[in-house]
């Protein structure tokens, strides 16, 4: 494939440019985000399965978080009616948008700090509830918007402005958490599998309960100038990963789809990213239809 | 639906109540749809009777895993247009308080009572103390104005619930109910006015007709004064398409730093301008009274015994009642001390914040006198006792 092919000299229209909310609001594509940086694929996306699916505004409110993605909101569609929360707080806000009106569906944004960190108990609860929502959690395995700190997410080995030596702790797994707290759509994906992130966000949005994508994305300028991709771990040679092509190659290799991962041991999936589905249990009882139930019961007695 | 309304409202009538229950019931006639609360003593009555009852009119009462997710609960239930309300203590209020500022910037309406109970850290849970006066003044990170009530009867509990409910809708602030130990556990007579009453009090959630153009303005277009929209509704045309706790224009569109003051003074004046028609007070035995009481809440109760004695006895004294604690009604206050030979301030707290904001506003040479009391009731007898003092 010759190089005019692959890169035409004339830059073809952006599809989904009069979606976005930057593209209404000033005229332009904006993104705050850093060069390599994933979160501005994952707006795109979601513009896309909003615009493709003709979501109503009215009843898929986006719930952001606070994190290095939250300036996502330049990125999203124009119609969706999106606000801005607190750190770690998006679950909680949701629980009480669906509850007030369970019409909607609330979407929430958050990243591995929100939902692993700072709003761990909102997370587990929400869960537990199996309230219908979808919950994004992205995880750069890095505090990006403060500076770089370690995430509870980091992986072992990796070098951030907290852990300068190395990062010691075990980390957390947003899956895992999800699957011990009961939601009843679990998957996780990456960046590098846009396809396949839609294919989750379409199945998510037909799910009645709580579906938890934990995605995958590369953060450059924090994670990956400062990390080898082999995370220090002695006798291999390890190369800086710069740019954001080193980062995606990085999440690919560092990705193993579930089905393989029953394979392997458990020393051969240390610092790995399993992919794929967990869980999809149509059947659980959804917490604002049993509420409802109760609502019944309430009204009828005297 | 008719079965809905109907259980809405009581029937008409005098029914013993407990304070907690009272300002349960005062915010179910004004239309509460979301309750999100976490159990804390002294204030589980609201949340266990909500439980019961919310579910009965077609509404949510959630417990949720701790306080902070049950105020962001009430605040998402009423973005989307539900009247909502939590329910807490001192403990609970303080982890509240990230949210609290939050709501104010984004102007969400709801209402949050403060049944406070003793001491800091966990304290005595259930001795009454008016410790959080200060704390609800400043709620927060950031700044804003808050409006706060303090009742003193389980009738005034129902009453200030419902007045409560519609400042909150006109002024897009976080209304405080500061309760106490001892007045959300009392059981009192509460006299339940006809539905047609209480409806023809309750301001309700509505979109303006018009939702297009300038629709968050906070400018009248005719007199060009601040003007408070109305509570805009996620999941209806009227809603920003960005709802974002920066400074921010009507549109949800981030503020440069240079209109930030701006604002703020949105923020502020939207309180402040208004404190004529907020602020409200109760007077008793005033006219001539060269000794004034200032007080709020349970204490006035004492108060009043003791204003009683003391003019048997022929001692000139007055009491002047703060029904909403904040905004402080400085100007009120200044008219009423000017020219008083004392000033009392019976407080269930030690600082007495109150005793500030009034020395704030009063002649060095008035001495302004705290009656501190702590976990437990004032004796009419202590406040007596210092009028008596004064007027020698």
């Amino acid at each position: 494939m010759s190089d005019d092919v692959r890169y035409p000299s004339e830059k073809p229209e952006h599809p989904y440019f009069d979606s976005s909310f930057s593209g209404m609001l000033l005229g332009t594509l904006v993104s705050r985000f850093c060069g390599g940086c994933g979160y501005g694929s994952i707006g795109q996306l979601y513009t896309r399965v909003f615009e493709d699916e003709k979501l109503d505004p009215k009843l898929y409110p986006l719930v952001i978080g606070i994190g290095c993605y939250s300036q996502i909101f330049f990125l999203v569609h124009k119609n969706a009616q999106k606000m801005l929360t607190l750190h770690g707080r998006a679950p909680a806000i949701a629980t009480g948008m669906k509850m007030a009106n369970p019409k909607m569906k609330p979407i929430i944004f958050s990243g591995d700090g929100d939902c692993l960190g700072i709003g761990g108990n909102h997370f587990i609860h929400l869960c537990r509830r199996n309230l219908d929502c979808i919950l994004f959690i992205f995880n750069n395995s890095i505090y990006g918007m403060t500076g770089g700190q370690a995430a509870p997410t980091t992986l072992y080995g990796a070098m951030s402005t907290t852990t300068p030596y190395k990062m010691f702790e075990p980390r957390s797994d947003g899956v895992e958490l999800a699957l011990a707290a009961g939601a009843s759509y679990v998957a996780r994906t990456t960046v590098a599998h846009p396809r396949t992130l839609m294919k989750y966000f379409k199945k998510a949005l037909k799910h009645k309960g709580t579906s938890v994508i934990e995605v995958i994305t590369p953060c450059v300028t924090y994670f990956g100038r400062k990390n080898l991709d082999n995370l220090g771990s002695k006798g291999e040679k390890g190369e800086i990963m710069d740019t954001g092509g080193k980062m995606f190659e990085w999440i690919k290799k560092n990705s193993i789809h579930i089905n393989q991962a029953k394979f392997m041991s458990k020393e051969e999936l240390f610092n790995k990213y399993i992919i794929g589905e967990f869980r999809y249990n149509p059947s659980k009882s959804e917490y604002s239809e049993e509420y409802k139930k109760i609502q019944n019961i309430a009204m009828k007695g005297d | 639906m008719s079965n809905v309304n109907g259980k809405r409202f009581l029937k008409p009538g005098k029914y013993l109540m407990m304070g907690n229950v009272a300002m349960a019931e005062g915010a179910l006639s004004s239309g509460l749809k979301f309750f999100g609360g976490y159990p804390i003593t002294p204030s589980t009555e609201v949340i266990e009777h909500l439980a019961k009852r919310l579910p009965e009119v077609g509404g949510c009462c959630m417990q949720m895993e701790d306080e902070l997710a049950s105020i962001n609960a009430v605040m998402g239930a009423s973005l989307v247009g539900a009247k909502a309300m939590t329910a807490t203590s001192g403990p609970g209020l303080s982890l509240m308080t990230e949210t609290i500022s939050m709501a104010a910037n984004i102007e969400i309406p709801f209402v949050f009572c403060d049944v406070q109970r003793c001491g800091p850290g966990t304290g005595f849970v259930t001795v009454p103390h008016h410790n959080d006066v200060g704390l609800t003044r400043f709620a927060g990170n950031g700044e804003f104005e808050v409006i706060a009530f303090a009742p003193m009867s389980c009738q005034e509990l129902f009453d200030l619930t419902i007045t409560a409910f519609n400042y909150a809708e006109t002024y897009r602030s976080p209304i405080f109910i500061l309760s106490d130990a001892y007045l959300g556990h009392i059981h009192e007579v509460v006299n339940i006015p006809p539905k047609e009453e209480i409806l023809k009090r309750v301001i309700d959630r509505t979109i303006p007709e018009d939702t297009t153009g300038a629709k968050f303005t906070y400018e009248d277009i005719n007199t060009h004064k601040l003007m408070i929209p109305k509570p805009y509704i996620v999941g209806t045309e009227f809603c920003p398409p960005l709802i974002i706790h920066l400074p921010h224009n009507q549109d949800g569109i981030l503020m440069p730093e240079e209109n930030s003051l701006r604002f703020m003074k949105i923020m502020i004046d939207k309180i402040r301008d208004n404190i004529d028609k907020i602020s409200l007070t109760e007077e008793y035995k005033l006219d001539d009274a060269e000794i004034i009481i200032i007080s709020y809440g349970l204490p006035v109760r004492a108060s009043y015994r003791a204003v009683d004695i003391a003019r048997k006895k022929g001692i000139k004294v007055g009491i002047f009642r703060l029904i909403t604690v904040w905004p402080f009604p400085k100007e009120k206050v200044k008219k009423v001390v000017a020219g008083a030979k004392a000033i009392i301030v019976p407080e269930m707290n030690y600082t007495g914040v109150i005793a500030e904001q009034v020395e704030r506003v009063t002649d060095l040479n008035i001495p302004v006198i705290k009656v501190p009391k702590v976990a437990t009731l004032h004796h009419p007898d202590d406040i007596l006792r210092v009028i008596e003092e004064v007027a020698k």
